[in-house]
């Protein structure tokens, strides 16, 4: 079957400011409805290409990219692209919970206020369901108008997968989303985000194969800044192509 | 045996020492305290509030024009004050992080919050009071604007870097333009940090008379006109204070008291919104 793409990196090079490349020539797709995991050793770069999907770099001055990532048939890094259109259509969610200090409510109308929804019986059917989405609701129902840092630790990220959810993205973004969390909050936002792949296209930087291995579809590793190899999951952690690929996956290092 | 013994000599003396420095400093502070309460409760009496000054000499009278003036210049102060200083404090920590310009301005507000205020007195008085030929309570108002702005400044850059920058990125990733970033996230996340800021510049103007006395003068009459010479409470203290008649010094002792309870309230106030926001 052919999948469709959602976004294709072409030849992309990054270079943080005043230092030396952060990415070489990486060329990869990303398909729709998959989850996509970004693995290699700290350092390889497999966060900053993710942050270059909502051009995250661009918050700091002196930071260049070349090359070309195509979303919906143009290029994403090209000047006149008008990043607040971008990141609402593609979210992130990031290491540690990144709640804003504001009611569990308002947390979730932010973005949808944002983009202009303002009709409060629409804003609190929004919120229901980003929150159902997020397999949150049951959890905080009863608090939707209680501080955000009330949550724990789990549920926290799981409002911040609610919040990205809610603006309706195309693409979601995740940074090692559950390295400051504990297993059984790491089994959640796992299951979660296998099920959120029917409605959006997931990439995720994860530290742990474990992890790759089990809720992702396609997996890409790097290092030092390159593209190693990239493969459909089962196959890259049972038969990979590249001596690298197979030192890594068996620990050999990293 | 004998380095332990030494050593416990020293221990003793260092304690004794500072502990003697910080019952030093407390005495004194206590007997203000005490001078300013006792002789102060003993002359407050309802026509404080109520009345203006009688004629020097005359008995009763009270000092409702410096009062009402102490507050006007307060709240012009503030009002002028502080949406320059958390406007200024926003451009430091947020637009121009890390610039050198920042680290100027920085710099700058912190040889300006320690300025002798008299200094700054004097200097309001030559770009404001001389060329209008006019003491006026807007001059004293700017004069503590322009004690408050360093201070404010410096309070606001603080708390909104203590902001972790992952709030921020979190806003713009949801796609967030910068201004509704720092409106509806950033400043949440610092407003009770800069709301005490804002508290403690209060009550630290509002105990200041030097920068008065060369701007806002003083005013035996009562007078809400800004464009006059308005009575301050710290002004009338020092004039009566000096004046020679008891009834004038029984009147300062009062106002004394008054406007020291005022910035105790206005400081615990601030202090216990930093102990509440902790505990949360």
């Amino acid at each position: 079957m052919t999948e469709q793409m959602e976004l294709e990196v072409r030849n992309l090079h990054f270079y943080y400011s005043g230092t030396t490349q952060a990415l070489k020539n990486i060329n990869l797709p990303i398909h729709k409805n998959n989850v996509t995991a970004l693995i290699g050793p700290s350092g390889c770069g497999k966060t900053t290409l993710l942050r270059c999907f909502n051009r995250m770099h661009d918050l700091y001055p002196g930071n260049r990219y070349e090359g070309e990532i195509l979303h919906e048939g143009s290029n994403i890094l090209s000047d006149d692209i008008d990043l607040i259109s971008l990141r609402s259509k593609i979210g992130m969610v990031f290491q540690k919970p990144t709640p804003f200090p504001m009611t569990i409510f308002e947390n979730i109308a932010y973005g949808l206020k944002l983009k202009g929804i303002k009709k409060r019986a629409e804003l609190a059917e929004r919120v229901e369901n980003a929150l159902k989405h997020a397999a949150l609701w049951n959890e905080a129902k009863d608090k939707l108008h209680a501080s955000a840092y009330d949550l724990s630790g789990g549920q926290q990220q799981r409002l911040v997968i609610a919040r990205a959810l809610a603006v309706e993205p195309d693409v979601l973004l995740f940074d090692e989303p559950t390295s400051a969390l504990d297993p059984i909050s790491t089994g959640k936002i796992e299951e979660l985000i296998m099920h959120l792949k029917n409605d959006v296209t997931i990439i995720i930087v994860t530290h742990n194969m474990q992890q790759a291995a089990r809720i992702s579809d396609k997996t890409g590793f790097m290092m030092l800044g390159e593209l190693v190899e990239f493969d459909v999951t089962n196959r890259m952690f049972t038969a990979p192509s590249e001596k690298l690929t197979e030192d890594y996956i068996t620990g050999r290092f990293g | 045996m004998k380095l332990q013994k030494r050593r416990k000599i020293k221990s003793f003396l260092a304690l004794s020492l500072s502990t003697a420095a910080a019952l030093f400093g407390l005495f004194w502070l206590i007997f203000i305290l005490y001078d300013v309460i006792t002789h102060g409760i003993g002359a407050l009496n309802l026509s404080l509030f109520l009345n203006d000054p009688a004629p020097p000499g005359v008995e009763g009278g009270g000092l409702r024009n410096a009062f009402v003036g102490q507050l006007l210049i307060t709240f012009f102060a503030t009002l002028i004050g502080v949406p320059v200083g958390v406007l200024g404090g926003t451009f430091l920590a947020e637009y121009a992080r890390g610039t050198k310009i920042a680290r100027l301005i920085s710099i700058l507000s912190d040889i300006m919050v320690s300025v002798p205020s008299i200094v700054i007195g004097t200097f309001i008085y030559a770009i404001l009071v001389k060329p209008t030929g006019q003491f006026s309570g807007w001059a004293g108002a700017v004069a503590l604007a322009v004690i408050i702005i360093p201070v404010v400044l410096r309070t606001t850059e603080n708390m909104l870097s203590l902001v972790p920058w992952t709030l921020r990125e979190a806003a713009f990733a949801l796609g967030a333009p910068y201004y509704k970033v720092i409106m509806q996230v950033v400043y949440r996340g610092a407003a009770t940090g800069i709301f005490t800021g804002i508290l403690l510049s209060m009550a630290r103007v509002a105990g200041e008379t030097a920068p008065l006395l060369f701007t806002s003068f003083n005013n035996a009459f009562f007078s809400t006109n800004m464009n006059q010479p308005v009575a301050s409470l710290t002004v009338t203290i020092f004039q009566y204070a000096m004046g020679p008649y008891e009834v004038w010094h029984q009147q300062a002792w009062a106002a004394s008291f008054v406007i020291m309870l005022f910035i105790l309230v206005i400081t615990i106030t601030g202090r216990l919104i930093i102990k509440w926001r902790y505990k949360k």
